[in-house]
């Protein structure tokens, strides 16, 4: 019972079929639990985004079905605030500032305007943005954009976070430097975060467990359980020994080894 | 030490180069307004010149002089005609914002509805007005109804068709986005769809601002006074057929001018609207 009751997202063998007819997921399998860590680790193709958005409701399974806290995606979306989501790009609306970007999520979930505000200011102060509530979104930076579209994610407390390649379209010190805010925010917070990427070394950095996907048709390739203490050291041995796996896997996975 | 006498070179190369760069901007921008002023003028001596050297009768050219000499002459005339021509066209493109901005949010609202009447709307857009004014005219009676109702029916479809198309273009993520929030259809409207059109809508007024005034001028000649007094397209009727060739020139310049001033005044509007996010009305930040 225990171990169900701590079931955040599971996958019952899910395939997706896109009416193109791409074979975008077969027979996917995989369960997360309460306060990890997971990365998505794949070729470009190989249906991360895919499995990521059925978790956010915004797709359905053809075959199997996805579960996020034991109910249909599309019901937890509906019914609650537990499951937020970052894209790619940063996905600020151009003619609101920052705090009113912020605010979105509560104000269409339609909490009241005071705490609205408070909570907004509050995310932002996480993120180190709270000097810049009143810019426009083409005032910042990209890093700074990513920041904000991380802080509308959190405004509504999330109890899952699903993570598109949030990170990839930023330079390598933007990309560090935000690597370690969402690790402290994660651990603060106690959230599970869903990341998806292909990027070996960030799913390293970051992840309690490493889910290697392999392409064509997309499927679970290999489980990569990363055992090594936070904050981690990127020019520790045992890290480059899990980038050196995570490699390996990555590449054996082109070659469609199986392993569930 | 050596720190900081770097620091205060730097800050006057910077501020030597603001001074550069401000020079250069004006010696540009000089031209921007020299040039066409210098053009306005020989346009307007040779306009004057020509027809004294070559004998051109007033009635057929007037030279500027005699068009301003007839404005300030028949002024009385003038002035309430362009008051009334003013209060038609800006009439009609009113009800031409409100009517197609809410006609296409209610058709964006609903795909069915778009799909089973947006084709009628293109249809009716491509029956010229001209020929269906005389019907206006039966239903609404001569004069000022009349006449801001053709108004109407030219500004009318630029809005709707860009309105439409604006709030349809609506980026994909962002609408996920709204739906991951559990957003209902009017939310979506009001805070996402409404807003991401509003650039779309602006163009549509800005055409729609000058084909009002040819609507309006378009219905004066078809729709008469009936029974008030008639604006700038009743009197360019009536001074053509007077031969009141310069006062005719008089007139259509005063429409210009309105012209201008109107689609101004409208593109300042937009420039207000979007100026917090959009790209064309960012230039002068950069
Ligand atoms: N809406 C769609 N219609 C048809 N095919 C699609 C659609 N979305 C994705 N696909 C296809 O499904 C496959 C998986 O796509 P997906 O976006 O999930 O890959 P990904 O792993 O996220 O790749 P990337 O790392 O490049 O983002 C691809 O071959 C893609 O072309
Ligand atoms: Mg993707």
């Amino acid at each position: 019972m225990e171990a169900i009751q701590n079931e955040i997202v599971a996958f019952h063998h899910v395939s997706k079929i896109y009416n193109t007819g791409t074979v975008a997921l077969s027979q996917f399998h995989f369960s997360i639990t309460e306060g990890e860590f997971i990365s998505f680790l794949g070729p470009s193709g190989c249906g991360k985004s895919t499995a990521l958005r059925m978790v956010a409701g915004l797709g359905d399974a053809t075959e199997g079905k996805v579960e996020v806290f034991g109910q249909n995606p599309k019901e937890v979306i509906k019914n609650t605030n537990d499951v937020a989501f970052v894209f790619q790009d940063a996905n600020l609306l151009p003619w609101r500032t920052v705090l009113e970007n912020v605010m979105l999520p509560l104000e269409l979930r339609g909490s009241d305007k005071k705490s609205r505000k408070e909570d907004a200011i509050k995310v932002l102060e996480m993120v180190g943005l709270k000097d810049h509530i009143k810019s426009y979104p083409r005032q910042l930076s990209g890093g700074m954009r990513m920041r904000v579209s991380i802080a509308r994610a959190l405004a509504a407390k999330p109890k899952l976070l699903l993570m598109d390649e949030p990170f990839a379209a930023l330079d390598e010190i933007t990309r560090q430097t935000l690597q370690t805010e969402l690790l402290e925010i994660w651990k603060r917070e106690k959230m599970t975060i869903l990341f998806v990427t292909h990027n070996v070394f960030e799913a390293v950095y970051l992840s309690t467990r490493i889910a290697v996907l392999s392409a064509r048709p997309g499927r679970l390739s290999s489980i990569i359980d990363v055992d090594l203490p936070y904050p981690r050291e990127r020019t520790d041995e045992r890290f480059t020994e899990y980038v050196d796996i995570s490699s390996q896997s990555l590449e054996n996975s082109s070659t469609r080894r199986e392993l569930v | 030490m050596s720190v900081q006498t770097a620091t205060t070179q730097t800050k006057e190369i910077v501020a030597q180069s603001n001074n550069t760069g401000k020079l250069k901007i004006w010696s540009k921008s000089k031209w921007k307004i020299i040039g066409p002023i210098a053009a306005l003028v020989v346009f307007l001596s040779l306009w004057q010149f020509v027809p004294i050297m070559v004998g051109v009768q007033p009635f057929i050219l007037p030279k500027p002089t005699d068009v301003l000499q007839a404005a300030v002459e028949d002024w009385e005339l003038l002035w309430p005609a362009i008051q009334i021509t003013v209060a038609e066209s800006v009439i009609g493109f009113v009800i031409s914002a409100i009517i197609g901005i809410g006609f296409a949010v209610l058709l964006a609202s609903s795909k069915i509805l778009e799909i089973s009447i947006y084709p009628y709307a293109v249809i009716l857009q491509t029956i010229p007005v001209v020929a269906v004014a005389p019907i206006v005219v039966i239903w609404f009676g001569s004069g000022f109804n009349s006449i801001v109702m053709i108004s109407f029916l030219i500004g009318f479809f630029p809005i709707i068709s860009n309105t439409l198309m604006g709030l349809n273009s609506v980026d994909k993520n962002m609408s996920e986005l709204f739906t991951l929030y559990n957003a209902s259809k009017w939310q979506k409207m009001w805070k996402l769809r409404i807003p991401a059109a509003m650039p779309y809508m602006m163009t549509g007024l800005k055409i729609s601002s000058t084909l009002s005034i040819v609507g309006a001028i378009t219905g004066e000649y078809i729709a008469g006074i009936g029974g008030g007094k008639g604006g700038l397209g009743y009197a360019i009727t009536v001074a053509a057929v007077q031969l009141k060739t310069p006062y005719l020139f008089a007139c259509g310049i005063a429409a210009a001018i309105f012209g201008i001033v109107f689609y101004l005044l409208v593109s300042l509007f937009s420039h207000f609207m979007l100026r917090s996010w959009h790209e064309s009305a960012m230039k002068g930040e950069k």
